[in-house]
């Protein structure tokens, strides 16, 4: 039972994927193949939500320990050093100073958004 | 998939893709052992690990990429699975409404916007301009969208990471300078600025922050790298 549902669910996959790529490169669609995969992924599960508990069984190892696929990739920024190093403090300003600067910036107009009825709720329950 | 699949056949393919898993397994009980710091993400310490087997062995980059070719094609289909998170969330997304997607578009905006501005004022190659700005989404769709731009895939990768990093390490600090305090903002900031590493450090500080993080990963992922393609593809 469980067998048959991993198969479902990973040859669902793999035809979201394949779809997605054929039909990226012969449009030529400015969309990346895979994301076009997770879009036509989405649908599928739209219409058929049953689909969803085969397709989590596949899915969720690899989606927990996708991590691991990113080695080969990053190792690749070796070849790249140079242009690393002669660009450090600009990347570093880039990277950490936005970052930083941006999370505080979400935060405060999320807050302002949405956020302040619950901060009230919490306050009005901490005082019973 | 096939020629992937015929490379990992081979002895070093085995090989590699054994010693890559192993270094993994590896990361991953440092990183218990550290409860979960976010500097010592697995893929940081995976990487370092296999980076130092390389030169001990004095195997080259791109052959040691060749023979675990396997694990970077699993890359496609794992993002096309990402849609089943999505998938997850889109209750929770009906239920905030606009409010919480204008939330999330704002981070989504801003965060790679002023990260490309530094490097537009500060003269870097324009390569690296376009690769930064993937970098708020998560690794395999900000692959995928800078390689579509005209970025560099795995500059990506390393510039996603590492913002990850300091989003996850900094946030307290900038909440509290901020003035950051309901639970449902710090998720959405983290989860839409600092995407997975982001998620993952919200899951400590509660249920409600780690909800709101993953819909601000999932909506800004899928948001970004259907755009930033898009734009550059009507300005070309």
């Amino acid at each position: 039972m469980q067998v048959k549902s991993r198969m479902i669910g990973g040859v669902m996959i793999l035809l979201s994927y394949y779809c997605g790529m054929f039909l990226s490169h012969q449009l030529s669609l400015p969309i990346p193949g895979p994301l076009l995969g997770l879009v036509i992924l989405l649908a599928v599960l739209f219409f058929v939500p049953n689909l969803e508990k085969s397709t989590t069984l596949v899915a969720l190892p690899f989606l927990k320990h996708m991590s691991v696929l990113f080695v080969p990739a990053v190792l690749g920024v070796s070849l790249y050093w140079n242009d690393i190093a002669s660009n450090s403090v600009a990347l570093f300003v880039a990277i950490v100073g936005t970052t930083a600067l941006c999370l505080g910036l979400t935060g405060w107009f999320a807050g302002k958004l949405m956020g302040e009825g619950n901060v009230i709720r919490s306050d009005s329950k901490n005082r019973r | 998939m096939i020629d992937a699949l015929a490379n990992t056949f081979t002895l070093s393919g085995l090989f590699w893709v054994s010693v890559t898993l192993l270094c993994y397994f590896v990361s991953l009980k440092v990183n218990v052992y550290f409860s979960g710091h976010p500097a010592l993400h697995p893929l940081v310490v995976t990487a370092a690990l296999v980076a130092l087997l390389l030169l001990l062995t004095q195997v080259n980059v791109p052959r040691y990429q060749q023979s675990v070719s396997f694990l970077h094609w699993l890359l496609g289909p794992v993002t096309v699975a990402l849609a089943i998170p999505i998938f997850k969330q889109w209750q929770s997304l009906k239920k905030y409404g606009w409010r919480l997607v204008i939330s999330i578009a704002i981070g989504g905006i801003i965060a790679p916007l002023t990260a490309w501005i530094t490097l537009y004022i500060l003269n870097t190659p324009i390569a690296l301009q376009l690769t930064m700005l993937a970098k708020s989404i998560t690794t395999p769709l900000a692959m995928e969208a800078s390689a579509q731009i005209g970025g560099i895939a795995p500059l990506a990768a390393v510039f996603v990471i590492v913002t990850g990093i300091v989003g996850a390490v900094l946030s307290n600090t900038m909440f509290t300078l901020f003035n950051v305090i309901s639970p449902v903002a710090q998720g959405i900031a983290l989860g839409t600025v600092a995407h997975a590493v982001g998620t993952a450090k919200a899951i400590h500080m509660g249920e409600d922050v780690a909800a709101m993080a993953t819909l601000g990963l999932c909506i800004n992922g899928i948001f970004t790298a259907f755009v930033l393609p898009l734009i550059f593809s009507i300005m070309m």
